[in-house]
């Protein structure tokens, strides 16, 4: 162990790149050569790569864990949170609001919240890529999935490890990127295709306040780097002007205008407030929340593993990381705290909603996906950092363990059901217990996990994030405060509590609806025919005998065991790994996750304030969670096991607007058409019109009109004729040779030395065979191109210049100079021109 | 010993010279317009050699009337081969016939 740590010290963590560039690589050698690999090497260069990133991430927890024992011993305070660093080289660096320059490194450092979600990546990934090997085998992507999976995984770890924002910006546009590849991984069905832009754009919404954070806190704390954000983090208290912005103001608007806009005094925030809710929309893109979480459903156009892993598991929760991971921000703004906790609350009970009549069964997973990402943002909004982190935890092992199951059921729905949406219809499904055993216990335990049964995972996690939700509030200094902040009602806690409790409640019926549908009851999905064979059809025909009658099929079959052993060990996570963090029991063996995340979290902690009978509330608030899922499940059962899902029908009936109005979503995305789409749309017709009439019809067409009209005038000379161009030939060189023969007396004057001692320089332009000369006044000529001469002040002269030629043509040039009293104004071409020529003379 | 003035010599070049130059440009027949440009190399040979006479300092009046002989030849050789295909293109030797890069 001390070999390992004098090998790796704290501050060159130098296994960081090993774990790193595993998928790098893996991605890197599947993406380029993978289709020479054969599906047997591609497997195993995936399996190897994030396999190896698993072993090196296990070592680097294993060495956080022992450094964090060492620090700890003895005193409780000075428990610092571990950070093992590893900077790979420097990128670049910005200058600052103070001039001082600020490095931006390709660094990467992990404490206890990096390590845990590497894990989570790592080990889960590890797990579904072994599941995908079994789930994919008939593909012709075969080694492209597995690309992306890899570099997924790359680009996770990247914004997980990253020491700075920069970094972990890179990660997190990797992993937008690795989710559009994946989402639209099927791209020959335009649906698919669609739906990975659509993932995409909604994404760049958040992305687009994720950078204004980034600038802003550059702007304010002088550091991008996670220590160096929290250590000079209280300059975000600076008062900022948001209206009127720039110089709006009485004196430049008209009257009217300013009385309707402008308030009384500015309206100021704290900077904090405003990187608080920047940096909430770029998780509230990357984590599907209101009103940012309508890509999330669509997403399912995906292979399952692929929404297990991204859309389930890590990618969808990275927001709630990051609202962790700058809690010390966050907790300086109430504001921003409350629009988490009840964007959080809102998302969780309205996703939930839409899960109700879901009649797909991974839509059903989709919405609860959203809502558990709620419970997460509750979680964080509150101040409960540390609960909401676990929720992420937890959540990854239930509800991967949910969409793989579901991916197992469609795996064998696809036996005889070959269509997409069919093969995922909970209405096509019922009775699989039977026939699917291991699916269906793992299934069953996850959604026990889920709906929050003691003592399995999802218990642990959810109802410590309702208890603080009810008690805990971030509160503030106001000693300290400049301005008026605002303050968290008393009313605001219970209410996000109860809201919680309700969508709880839907959670544990719609869960346990899909359950039953899927697993109880008759199987709906064909006629089960003992021994029944494919006649030989290829698949594209199955569609004809669909419409012909009711289907036969033989029994469906369980998924082989590379499909089966990730489903158990992910249910046993499910039941177990609760016992990680077990606060409320209050034993220190049960909270390891706790203790680790504690010292990340102390300093933000100490702004949240509780109700003064909270620890009393603790066990007591458990009981309207375990009574939601009583009531969510027992009616479910009562609704789909014992009647079969009658009064459901029966509800359809009685309110068919309500019920059409839940199951199209609230209709949310015909919202989205009209209003965001529709408004694109406008402008984009707006554009097309000016393209059309103004670029098109005028510039295009006027500059066309022009050169078009040139070109009829220049196109007369274009004869064709070999006889025109020759002559045009003849006749300029019969005007060179006139000209070169004549000859020309041109002059030019250089006067640098005239201010000083009068005297001007001229000089006669040169040509071959020609013969100067100067006559100056009534003094003898001289010969030379240059002659030199002397003006006193007042004084008047007249230079003649005679070219001699070769031909003895003679040119001569008259050049009249004179000076007036003002010692430095000289004048050429005579008394009464102003304008001196530098050069002049006939041609 | 009595010589042939240099401006004679000079004379009877511009004389062969100008002939070819306006025998390029009125003539339609490709054949002639050849010969109106052998022509006006002529002229223009006569002039370098009767220029080299006169000035015999490194003879580069000969020397580039020489060129100007081996460049004909040259000119000679690829202009027929242009005229051959352009007669079998159009049937005609006529040079206003020319004009396929027109339209």
């Amino acid at each position: 162990m001390e070999a390992f740590k004098s090998q790796f010290p704290a501050s060159n963590f130098t296994l960081l790149a090993v774990v790193l560039a595993l998928p790098a690589l893996g991605a890197f050698v599947n993406g380029v050569f993978g289709k020479r690999l054969g599906k047997q090497g591609v497997r195993f260069m995936a399996l190897a790569a994030i396999g190896g990133s698993f072993l090196a991430s296990l070592a680097t927890f294993v060495a956080l864990v022992s450094r964090t024992g060492a620090h700890g011993e003895g005193h409780e305070e000075a428990k610092q949170a571990v950070r093992l660093t590893w900077s790979a080289w420097h990128w670049f660096s910005l200058t600052g609001s103070a001039g001082q320059s600020i490095p931006i490194d390709v660094a990467f450092g992990v404490d206890a919240m990096s390590a845990i979600m590497m894990l989570v990546i790592t080990g889960i990934g590890f797990l579904i890529h072994l599941y995908s090997s079994e789930y994919m085998k008939e593909d012709e992507g075969f080694h492209r999935y597995f690309a992306y999976l890899n570099l997924f995984c790359f680009a996770m770890l990247t914004l997980v490890m990253g020491d700075n924002m920069v970094v972990l910006f890179v990660g997190w546009e990797g992993v937008g990127l690795c989710s559009y590849l994946l989402i639209g991984f099927w791209f020959l069905d335009e649906k698919n295709a669609a739906a990975g832009k659509k993932a995409f754009l909604v994404n760049r919404i958040g992305d687009f306040g994720l950078i204004l954070a980034m600038a802003m806190i550059a702007y304010y704390c002088g550091s991008l780097q996670w220590t160096g954000i929290e250590a000079n983090v209280t300059r975000l208290l600076d008062p900022v002007k948001v209206w009127p912005i720039g110089n709006l103001s009485h004196e430049t608007l008209p009257g009217f205008l300013a009385n309707l806009i402008l308030p009384k005094a500015p309206i100021q925030v704290y900077a904090a407030t405003l990187v608080g809710l920047a940096i909430f929309l770029g998780c509230a893109g990357k984590s599907a929340q209101m009103p940012l979480y309508i890509w999330l459903p669509d997403a399912m156009a995906g292979p399952t593993p692929v929404s297990a892993l991204i859309h389930a598991a890590t990618m969808v929760t990275a927001g709630v990381y990051l609202v962790a991971r700058t809690s010390f921000i966050f907790v300086l703004s109430p504001a921003a705290m409350a629009t988490v906790a009840v964007t959080g609350a809102f998302t969780a009970l309205f996703a939930a909603s839409i899960g109700l009549f879901q009649t797909d069964l991974k839509k059903v997973l989709a919405y609860s996906t959203v809502s558990q990402l709620g419970f997460m943002f509750i979680g964080v909004g509150v101040g409960a950092f540390s609960a909401g982190f676990f929720h992420v935890f937890t959540h990854a092992f239930f509800k991967a363990c949910l969409f793989l199951g579901a991916g197992s059921v469609i795996h064998s729905m696809h036996g005889r059901i070959h269509d997409t949406n069919r093969s995922q219809d909970m209405r096509n499904m019922g009775g699989l217990a039977d026939y699917l055993p291991i699916t269906r216990w793992t299934f069953l335990i996850s959604c026990l996990a889920i709906a929050g049964v003691p003592p399995l995972a999802g218990f642990w996690s959810k109802d410590e994030i309702l208890w603080k939700a009810f008690a805990d509030h971030v509160t503030t200094d106001k000693s300290t405060a400049r301005l008026t902040m605002w303050t968290w009602p008393t009313w605001l806690g219970p209410a996000i509590y109860w809201v919680g409790i309700a969508a709880a409640t839907l959670t544990a019926f719609y869960m346990f609806r899909a359950y039953f549908m899927t697993f109880h009851g008759q199987f709906r999905g064909w006629k089960v025919v003992k021994g029944w064979k494919d006649h030989g059809h290829g698949h594209g025909h199955d569609d004809h005998h669909e419409d012909e009658g009711p289907l036969e099929g033989p029994a469906p079959r369980e998924s082989p065991p590379a499909m089966t052993i990730p489903l158990i060990v992910l249910a046993a996570f499910a039941v177990f790994a609760g016992f990680l963090n077990a606060a409320a029991l209050h034993l220190p063996a049960l909270e390891p996750i706790g203790e680790l995340l504690a010292p990340i979290f102390a300093k933000a902690s100490l702004a949240i304030g509780g109700r003064p009978d909270g620890e009393k509330l603790e066990h007591l608030m458990m009981a309207p969670g375990l009574l939601a899922f009583a009531v969510g499940g027992g009616a479910a059962y009562v609704i789909y096991a014992q009647r079969n899902g009658a009064p459901e029908r029966a509800f359809a009936e009685a309110f068919p607007r309500l019920y059409r109005l839940v199951y199209d979503k609230w209709r949310i995305d015909e919202l989205y058409d009209a209003t965001v789409v529709g408004m694109v749309d406008a402008l984009a017709d707006i554009f097309t019109m000016a393209d059309k009439w103004i670029i098109d019809g005028v510039i295009a067409r006027v500059s066309a009109a022009l050169v078009g009209f040139l070109g009829t005038v220049l196109r007369a000379f274009q004869t064709g004729r070999v006889q025109a161009y020759s002559a045009s030939m003849v006749i300029g060189l019969a005007g060179l040779g006139w000209f070169l023969v004549r000859p020309h007396a041109a002059y030019s004057i250089d006067d640098k030395a005239f201010k000083a001692s009068g005297q001007l320089t001229l000089s006669a332009a040169p040509g071959l065979g020609y013969h100067y000369r100067w006559t100056v006044g009534d003094s003898p000529p001289s010969d030379g191109r240059d002659v030199t001469v002397t003006l006193n002040p007042g004084e008047s002269k007249e230079v003649v210049l005679e070219v001699t030629n070769a031909f003895k043509s003679v040119a001569q040039e008259r050049i009249p100079l004179s000076r007036s009293q003002k010692p430095t104004v000289i004048q050429v071409g005579g008394p009464g021109s102003d304008k001196a020529p530098a050069q002049g003379g006939s041609r | 010993m009595n010589t042939i003035p240099l401006e004679y010599y000079l004379v009877v070049g511009a004389v062969l010279f100008t002939t070819g130059a306006v025998g390029f440009l009125l003539r339609r027949n490709l054949l002639v317009l050849l010969m109106s440009i052998e022509l006006m190399l002529n002229g223009v040979n006569l002039t370098l050699v009767a220029y080299n006479r006169h000035y015999p300092v490194n003879h580069g009046g000969q020397v580039f009337a020489f060129f100007v002989i081996a460049v004909a030849a040259a000119e000679a050789a690829v202009g027929l081969a242009i005229v051959l295909s352009f007669f079998r293109l159009r049937k005609t030797v006529r040079s206003d016939e020319a004009d396929l890069l027109r339209n």
